[in-house]
């Protein structure tokens, strides 16, 4: 209360921002709080910045077997530095750092696709009763009872292989998780005082969706993403390593799935396959980790239960 | 899902144990059938001899079929088959063919020479796509049961070898024309050393010996055919002693597997060739466009052909995607024997120089008017972006595709990527929208058959049934096709000869037919079971999947010391049975479910 003591008053908007600015504050203190939470980010922010200055870390050229005419193939990292080549000669090294650049894109746009369908359809039927709500939830329950991987591999046959339809796949294929939890967080809030006394004050069904219930709802959102995240990393890698990945850019999927049938298990090329399975570990490691101190963070009803 | 498969694995493993356990003595008074087990990589796409294209496909009817003349395992000489002799009248254009005595069917119904009649006629009159190359111009006559007469319209110098399978006349006279695209031909009815017993999709062919076989009962009792869908399992296996031979070992595997005590490693050379075929369908023969895919018109261009041509350089492929396996080529190699390929003289040969391939394409016309860095057709027209069929069931065919991509993208040419395996790729090819594949072929003994998919005839003009035809380059060379009706009648050894590398000229010069390799088959096996493996040919030859399979007949299993028969050695089999169940159902079996892609090597004889 300390920015209201002074002697002008400040706007309404002032104050919600000195409000947010402070509820982060919070989070953030909060979010310090947990080390996992912290190792995880600092992985991240690690490999994030490692994928965004591939240009200076890797050699682009070193991704086309045609340029790399001249190392051997199958060389160790004791034969060349730092991880060795694979079965045409490309040095394993390139293919990582430029392969992450991948594996993150579709992780996250995968993901975004999954929240705001997701979250549209969780908002929706939470909001309304009746038919849209029951219409909305059994489609969601339909593509919660497919499995997953046989609708994304048809999915993706039919698309073609090509990283947007990757990501278009594994986006129309995760969001129904999160469109059953926002729902139901949508059901509790939409109880609540406030929302009623606005309604009695003739607010309009959007303006509650927009002004009332998705600004609660959305710390949910938060951390329901940074957890969608490394499934969508995974199925990326589940789909390029089933062929139906972008035949055409490296990504750590495609890695994995060059290794395997070009025989490096069999020919004991640990730096073919190691390298790209640790990254993707570590990757979802993260994302998890962050995903769950996030979760503590926002999440009120985590918070009261560790209090 | 694997915990029910792990449950279920142990529930089976503990009654297998039990009953083993139990039976420990009176198991050794039974013999186990012998059985020679191969790994493969290429699935079945019909039993059918009349339509099936692939190596597969003709190993199962080598071993299921006699031929009326056979070819001997060292050189292919003519030597008896189903007929014991043969004598010419006529200037040669009569053979008259005397079968052996009490030939019979592997059902017990006897083989007469109006089952050998029958296949010939109605292969002719029905024009069968495996058939019409060698029995195209022929009419059979059975005057009895012990002759056949072959009168050939035209002088042919393939007679008197008759080497199409001989189909059960009482078997397939049930089987009308229209049928006949539907039959599984999976009866089992044959007249070969062994016959085929029983076949899952996706996963073994089983065939058993044939008692009936004019040669005698094969040693082995059966053979099975083991399909694998990942290269290291397959060589894995075969170290193991789980298959006894492999067929299209990967060349990244096959150095390491040469060094290994007790497997003999081999490669295979009996014409094979791998080749990035262009679509050139120019508007001849003439067929429903609407039904029909067409090429990028570029392509239509022999400048823009032999621009490609140009951007190809096939050493690299060899060294980098083929592991340094095979040898760069030019021309098609139509035969087993190299005598009938051409030599392409150097300044006609399209050597590898991106440079040139550029000024080819400025000449054409082919700039990049709209500068995204992919030259458009001429007249500022859409973008050149050819479309390039992978096979999955190869495992050079993708690495082999990132490097021509790679290229093509050098010289301004774009490329769309789509995967598919050997029975798709069919008719895909068929149904003509596509730009370029690489695929490879293995060829026959006589030159005939390979030359006659590249004539007119044989480009897809039936949008029913599309996969009738060869021709995937869709190319038609009046010219060639006139050619081709030469040497089918030519005599003289040395003129058919020249004939055929004048055909073969032409065709490289037209550059929609690439040859990158001349690739040789792959193949080990294990020297503990059996003996009698047979190059074919003789020492430069595969041992299994060549042209005529002798090895089959002529191996025989190593007799087994007496102790590993004893009852001891059962229940050692036994603990090492249950040893590997405690390893199967602790590591979930190893390998995941899934359906995996199918990699293996030239499809080839898809003739």
């Amino acid at each position: 209360m300390t920015a209201l003591a002074g002697g002008k008053t400040p706007s309404a908007r002032r104050i919600t921002w000195i409000r947010r600015r402070r509820a982060f504050a919070g989070a953030w203190r909060d979010y310090r709080a947990s080390t996992p939470g912290l190792i995880g980010l600092g992985v991240l922010v690690v490999i994030v910045i490692g994928s965004l200055a591939a240009p200076l870390l890797a050699n682009h050229d070193n991704l086309d077997p045609s340029k790399t005419l001249t190392t051997p193939l199958w060389a160790s990292p004791s034969q060349l530095s730092p991880l060795g080549t694979d079965n045409l000669g490309r040095p394993i090294w390139d293919q990582l750092v430029y392969g992450s650049r991948v594996s993150l894109l579709v992780g996250l746009a995968a993901t975004v696709i999954a929240m705001v369908i997701g979250s549209v359809v969780g908002v929706v039927a939470g909001f309304y009763d009746g038919w849209p709500s029951a219409v909305l939830m059994r489609v969601t329950e339909w593509f919660l009872v497919i499995p997953f991987l046989p609708l994304a591999i048809v999915l993706a046959s039919i698309l073609g292989p090509n990283v947007r339809n990757v990501i278009i796949v594994i986006g129309i294929t995760s969001w129904p998780g999160t469109a059953r939890v926002i729902r139901a967080q949508v059901l509790t809030v939409k109880q609540r005082l406030y929302v009623e006394r606005s309604r009695a004050l003739g607010a309009a069904d959007r303006h509650l969706m927009l002004r009332h219930i998705v600004p609660n709802v959305s710390p949910l959102i938060l951390a329901n993403t940074t957890l969608t995240v490394p499934i969508a990393i995974l199925s990326e890698t589940t789909l390029s390593f089933l062929g139906l990945g972008d035949p055409l850019r490296a990504s750590w999927g495609r890695m994995l799935d060059e290794a395997f049938s070009n025989g490096a298990i069999g020919k004991n090329a640990w730096w073919y396959y190691l390298p790209p399975g640790i990254g993707i570990v570590l990757v979802v490691l993260a994302f998890t980790l962050v995903g769950h101190a996030l979760e503590e963070v926002l999440d009120p009803r985590l918070r009261e239960r560790r209090s | 899902m694997t915990g029910r498969r792990r449950i279920v694995t142990a529930a089976l493993c503990g009654a297998v144990g039990l009953a083993l356990l139990a039976g420990v003595g009176s198991a050794a008074h039974k013999a186990n059938p012998v059985t020679l087990t191969v790994g493969f990589g290429q699935d079945v796409d019909t039993f059918l001899p009349a339509t099936g294209v692939l190596v597969i496909d003709y190993e199962i009817w080598n071993l299921q079929y006699a031929t009326l003349t056979d070819k001997a395992a060292g050189d292919f000489k003519t030597i008896p088959g189903l007929a014991s002799s043969w004598k010419s009248s006529n200037h040669g254009k009569t053979w008259t063919y005397t079968l052996r005595p009490n030939l019979k069917w592997s059902d017990g119904q006897p083989l007469t020479s109006a089952d050998v009649a029958y296949t010939i006629n109605r292969a002719r009159a029905e024009a069968w796509l495996n058939y019409t190359s060698t029995v195209g111009s022929i009419k059979a006559f059975a005057p009895n049961p012990r002759t056949v007469v072959l009168r050939s319209s035209v002088p042919d110098p393939k007679l008197p070898t008759m080497d199409v399978y001989i189909i059960p006349k009482h078997v397939y006279a049930k089987v009308s024309k229209k049928g006949l695209t539907k039959y599984t031909a999976q009866d089992g009815v044959g007249s070969g050393p062994f016959t085929l017993e029983k076949y899952v999709k996706g996963q073994y062919i089983r065939m058993k010996a044939n008692p009936n076989y004019w040669g005698g009962k094969p040693a082995i009792d059966q053979i099975v055919f083991r399909l694998f869908t990942n290269e290291d399992a397959k060589v894995f296996a075969l170290k193991k002693g789980e298959i006894d031979a492999a067929q299209d070992v990967p060349a990244s595997a096959f150095t390491d597997l040469a060094k290994v005590k007790g497997i003999v490693t081999v490669q295979g050379q009996q014409g094979g060739f791998d080749e990035l075929g262009l679509n050139t369908y120019a508007g001849k023969p003439l067929r429903d466009t609407s039904k029909f895919g067409a090429p990028n018109p570029a392509l239509k261009d022999l400048r823009f052909r032999q621009a490609i041509a140009h951007s190809i350089d096939k050493a690299a492929i060899v060294s980098r995607a083929y592991n340094g396996i095979g040898t760069p080529a030019d021309a098609l190699s139509p035969a087993a024997n190299p005598e009938w390929t051409p030599k392409i003289p150097a300044a006609q040969r399209y050597d590898f120089n991106l440079d040139k391939a550029k000024k080819l394409l400025d000449q054409g016309g082919y700039k990049d008017s709209d500068g995204n860095g992919i030259r458009n057709l001429p007249g500022g027209g859409k973008d050149i972006v050819l479309r390039y069929l992978v096979r999955s069931e190869s495992v050079y065919s993708a690495p082999t595709a990132q490097f021509i991509t790679s290229w093509l993208k050098q010289i301004g040419i774009g490329t769309k990527i789509s995967v598919f395996n050997d029975t798709q790729l069919t008719s895909e090819i068929g149904k003509g929208a596509y730009d370029m594949f690489v695929w490879g072929w293995t060829p026959f003994v006589d030159p005939d058959p390979e030359l006659s998919y590249f004539k007119c005839d044989q480009v897809a003009v039936d949008a029913k049934d599309f996969t009738n035809y060869y021709n995937d380059a869709s190319w038609c060379d009046p010219v060639y096709d006139k050619l081709y009706a030469q040497q089918h009648v030519e005599l003289n050894h040395a003129k058919r000869v020249a004939i055929v590398h004048q055909m073969l000229t032409r065709m490289y010069r037209f550059a929609g037919y690439n040859i990158i390799e001349y690739s040789p088959d792959l193949q080990a096996y294990r020297t503990d079971r059996f003996t009698g493996w047979l190059r074919q040919p003789a020492n430069t030859g595969p041992v299994i999947f060549s042209n005529t399979s002798p090895s089959y007949a002529s191996l025989e299993p190593i007799k087994q010391s007496k102790a590993a028969m004893a009852p001891g050695g059962i229940a050692g089999g036994v603990l090492l049975l249950l040893l590997g169940c405690f390893v199967a159902v602790g590591g979930g079996l190893g390998r995941d479910g899934d359906a995996r892609r199918v990699p293996a090597r030239s499809a080839s004889r898809r003739s």
